[in-house]
């Protein structure tokens, strides 16, 4: 049976590739969609945009966020903030793997890899068969990916020039919270993949 | 008439995530966590532990300090945050979170300086302000001498040190003494054992040409590599005399300058602010000198010494109270605040 949740108005946040993308969904539908491009500019531009968005509806019934796989400062940005603004709003928040709202707009009958960039000339990678992620994510060399010999989309794959087309770069904003509706899917805690640098403050050259 | 504003502060600059809830001049809650016993396996701090430790607790250092405070989320008139200086990483989660808090509930957002907050911090166990004042701000990242006119707007650096801060000193003696980390809180303990007096290790920029050139600023890499020297070269230490000996030697430097600032600028009191005023020989000592010079002193207590929330809350209360404008949406985190910034607009 398909779970259905009574909720219409989301507020929308991802922050797990170069774009910032926030955007507010009314029962499927777009009702207002922003973005800021820039690996640096997630902190400032997630409030930015939030109180942009805040302008066409004020009253927001959920908020679903993009967990990454992502470079981390970036990707804690959104989910500090959609869990606090969750907080102050007393309603639920949502996170969801930010690979599959990639792979959600892939228009591919045949298996395919979504790659966004992990920096340190790897991608984080998913595999998907039919809709649905059957491997990953994981982190790897782009000739790792390449080595699988499918048709790969994504902001890491048009960076390392493996990419069947440019356009599925990042997450699709709709998707994300269409896919929040399925609750096998959510995700507590951001995908890192990665351990942590462990190399103190002060061992750093200053 | 209006009662004092209600302010919430968040604070994450560095290894602790930290709430404070103030009323004016009083504190309601003051909530920490802090993620130090996963840095001393490394030695000291790093970033990404940090960093993922902060957004792990946030939230429950949140609900834990409002249930302290006894106010619900909706009463307060607004939501104060560490804007740096700090790790960036960190600071951008606690920057987060107080505007997602801020924008959820629509209220407005300060971000702050963390070293005014340390300093700021002393209006919650003291009576009203008296500005201006000499400041003399130590913490792990941080050794400055500052004069506060109004600690909303006008913070001038009179001096700063010019290599190590203060703390981190204490963690690298700490370390080569196989004291572990935080160094602070063992050197202070161990040196409790020890004579002052046993060891004449180097104070810093105090030569009679250097209170001409740099009469305000600090320098203890020196006196690490003193230390270091010492342990090297001497057969048989006692470990308790190294420690207090060089805690001696800070302290004494400290003070010197502090009182001197004091002195140059006719200003009679001293807040004594950051992690290292939790040190106690440095509490004894600024106490015996400040009576003597005729000097107020104010210390807050040990708790509030070290990164808090409440500190941040102080601030923002005060940003409140003077009526200086909040900062925009867009604001931005910066590791590298210079001191004299207050707050970010
Ligand atoms: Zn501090």
């Amino acid at each position: 049976m398909e779970e259905f949740l009574f909720v219409s108005i989301t507020l929308a946040i991802d922050t797990s590739t170069s774009r910032t993308s926030v955007a507010i969904v009314d029962e499927g539908a777009l009702l207002w969609h922003g973005f800021k491009d820039g690996a640096t500019s997630h902190g400032s531009a997630v409030p930015a945009l939030v109180s942009e968005a805040l302008k066409s509806a004020q009253l927001i019934e959920q908020v679903v966020v993009g967990m990454g796989p992502g470079p981390f400062t970036g990707l804690r940005v959104g989910i500090a903030f959609a869990r606090t603004f969750a907080l102050a709003r007393l309603i639920p928040v949502i996170g969801i793997c930010s690979l599959d709202a990639i792979a959600a707009q892939v228009r591919e009958k045949d298996d395919f890899i979504v790659a966004t960039d992990a920096r340190r000339k790897e991608v984080y990678w998913a595999q998907y068969r039919a809709g649905l992620r059957i491997e990953g994510p994981h982190v790897d060399l782009p000739s790792v990916v390449v080595a699988l010999g499918m048709p790969v989309f994504g902001e890491g794959a048009v960076k390392y020039s493996i990419a069947q087309n440019d356009e599925d770069q990042f997450p699709d904003m709709v998707a994300l919270v269409n896919l929040a509706q399925n609750s096998d899917i959510h995700i507590d805690e951001p995908l890192y993949i990665r351990r942590p640098d462990a190399v103190p403050t002060s061992e750093r050259v200053k | 008439m209006k009662s004092e504003p209600l302010v919430l502060g968040i604070e994450t600059s560095c290894d602790e995530t930290a709430v404070g809830i103030v009323r004016g001049r009083t504190l309601l809650a003051n909530v920490i966590a802090s993620s130090v016993e996963e840095h001393a396996l490394f030695g000291g701090v790093v970033p990404e532990i940090a960093s993922r430790a902060h957004l792990e607790s946030i939230l429950m250092v949140l609900d834990a300090a409002l249930k302290e405070s006894k106010i619900s989320l909706n009463d307060i008139d607004a939501v104060a945050v560490t804007a740096g200086p700090g790790l960036v990483g960190a600071l951008l989660v606690g920057v987060s979170s107080a505007s997602g808090l801020a924008l959820g509930l629509g209220k407005p957002l300060y971000g702050v300086n963390h070293l005014a907050a340390h300093v700021s911090v002393d209006l919650l166990t003291h009576d009203a302000p008296v500005e201006p004042v000499i400041a003399l701000l130590v913490s792990g990242g941080h050794s400055s001498l500052l004069q506060i006119d109004d600690i909303t707007s006008s913070v001038v650096k009179l001096g700063e040190s010019i290599d190590d801060a203060a703390g981190e000193a204490f963690d690298k003696v700490a370390r080569v003494m196989g004291l572990g980390f935080p160094g602070g809180p063992a050197i202070d303990h161990v040196a409790k054992f020890g004579n002052a007096r046993a060891v004449d290790f180097p104070r810093g920029l105090t030569q009679s040409g250097d209170w001409q050139t740099r009469p305000f600023d600090f320098s203890f890499s020196g006196l690490k590599t003193a230390v270091a020297r010492y342990l090297e070269s001497t057969p048989k230490i006692v470990r308790a005399d190294v420690a207090a000996s060089f805690q001696e030697a800070i302290v004494d430097v400290l003070l010197l300058k502090a009182l001197a600032a004091c002195k140059k600028t006719g200003i009679d009191t001293l807040v004594i602010a950051g992690g290292v005023a939790a040190n106690s020989r440095l509490r004894e000592l600024a106490a015996e000198r400040c009576q003597a010079a005729k000097i107020r002193l104010r210390v807050p207590p040990a708790g509030l010494c070290t990164d808090n929330g409440a500190m941040v809350a102080s601030l923002g209360s005060l940003m409140v109270a003077s009526g200086r404008s909040p900062s925009q949406a867009d604001l931005e985190a910066d590791s590298s605040l210079p001191v004299t910034t207050v707050s970010l607009t």
